[in-house]
């Protein structure tokens, strides 16, 4: 699937990441409705069918600015099932109960079923590394927003007021950190699914 | 924390190894599918801080814009019901509450009209020949109280009765002469006990023509009970409460 085009569709992926109010209404205008419908027909009201769209695009957004959101498959698909597993994830985690979901996977041609599983995959990895970030010291979150902000060190390291030595070192265990408890939580999560 | 591995990662990132350093560092690698694993982490750690705040001050712009979008598409979408938010609420219940209130006002506090009862006089059945007086008494029972008090003001002159001065004082308060009309009555109140109770009771129905609720309450409650017209004094204290 490495090898397959673009889709035409890409238009939406590229306008979200350059901010394109003209893409973002269309966005709205032609597939936003659909989830609306989707929302309120299973359990949900407007305004939360309006958060599920707004976290979507958000994330989609992250994606295409880390390059890795390559459309293989209709926008509309892709986009419209996206919101629909993310409200059902919702539903389930506060209503406690069972959903069925009629899922029409038949109708999906497999790139957008792989697409998706990425996308979702993306917005994992994303969260723990939020939730990881958060974990860190005051001293590292600063020192790392400012690495990856300015980009040099030298001037990062005038800013803080030490040594070039002493914000590198701090960067690489900061990272380091950040590394580790990523990482145990990957060996977690293979132990579990093995 | 395995320190040394963590420094190691980020030269190798930087390229700031020597070239025998970097050998041995991608020997590694090739080797150790443990040392591979966690420096891939590291990487993708490298790309998600890069992410985060490389592009934060795009992103913020991005949710800005998106939330605008956002509103105005679910808004003019949105049924009634659903755009009626606490502050519309708020406005309409404000709304209701002043017109109410200016009605409730209207028809709670008692109304200067519904107590005035200036009277006839009749100064002429007692056979006057006092020609102001008669001028004073037609106009008067014509209420016509401004061109009354002129010819009062007259007869008074000659002939100062509690009673042109009463109906002096009335003509007085129907034309809103407060000042003058409160002389008056109390004059009348001072002097003349037939009359005090009258005079009192003037005295309140001017207060109430000037919306002073309370100063017409307070002297109400001093007129006595057995004034001629004590039901409606009665009344009018019942009303203000």
């Amino acid at each position: 699937m490495g090898n397959s085009k673009n889709h035409p569709d890409q238009m939406y992926i590229e306008g979200l990441a350059a901010n394109d109010s003209a893409i973002i209404q269309s966005i709205y205008k032609k597939f936003v409705p659909k989830v609306v419908f989707f929302v309120m027909n299973n359990s949900g009201d407007k305004e939360q069918a309006q958060d599920i769209v707004q976290e979507v695009m958000i994330l989609l957004f992250n994606q295409a600015k880390a390059n890795t959101l390559k459309l293989t498959c209709p926008f509309d698909a892709y986009f419209f099932l996206l919101c629909k597993r993310k409200w059902l994830n919702e539903f389930k985690k506060t209503s406690n109960k069972g959903v069925t979901i009629h899922e029409d996977i038949v109708s999906m041609n497999e790139s957008a079923i792989d697409l998706i599983g990425q996308t979702e995959e993306f917005d994992e990895k994303q969260q723990l590394f939020d939730t990881m970030f958060q974990k860190l010291g005051d001293k590292c979150q600063e020192l790392l927003k400012l690495s990856f902000s300015i980009k040099s060190m030298e001037e990062v390291a005038e800013k803080l007021n030490v040594t070039y030595g002493y914000v590198r070192k701090k960067k690489s265990l900061c990272v380091g950190q950040l590394t580790q408890w990523i990482q145990e939580a990957k060996n977690f999560n293979s132990l579990k699914n093995n | 924390m395995n320190e040394e591995r963590y420094i190691l990662f980020d030269q190798y990132l930087q390229s700031e190894m020597t070239a025998a350093e970097k050998t041995d560092f991608e020997k590694q690698l090739a080797e150790d599918p443990e040392f591979a694993s966690e420096f891939e982490t590291f990487k993708a750690v490298h790309i998600q801080l890069e992410n985060k705040f490389g592009f934060e001050a795009e992103r913020e712009a991005f949710k800005e814009n998106l939330t605008q979008i956002s509103e105005k598409h679910f808004n003019t979408n949105k049924p009634k019901v659903v755009l009626m938010r606490p502050w519309y609420y708020a406005a309409a219940a404000s709304v209701i509450i002043l017109f109410g209130l200016f009605f409730f006002d209207y028809n709670q506090n008692p109304s200067f009209h519904d107590y005035n009862h200036p009277g006839q006089a009749h100064f002429t059945e007692r056979s006057t020949t006092d020609m102001h007086l008669l001028q004073a008494e037609k106009a008067f029972n014509s209420r016509k109280f401004k061109d009354a008090i002129l010819f009062f003001e007259m007869a008074l002159k000659d002939n100062k009765t509690p009673e042109v001065q009463y109906y002096y004082g009335v003509s007085l308060l129907e034309t809103s002469e407060y000042k003058k009309a409160e002389t008056v009555f109390n004059e009348l109140k001072a002097t003349n006990p037939v009359y005090k109770d009258k005079a009192l009771w003037n005295l309140a129905i001017m207060k109430l023509k000037q919306k002073d609720y309370k100063g017409c309450k307070q002297i109400l409650q001093t007129i006595s009970q057995d004034y001629e017209d004590y039901d409606e004094v009665q009344e009018l204290l019942d009303a203000l409460d």
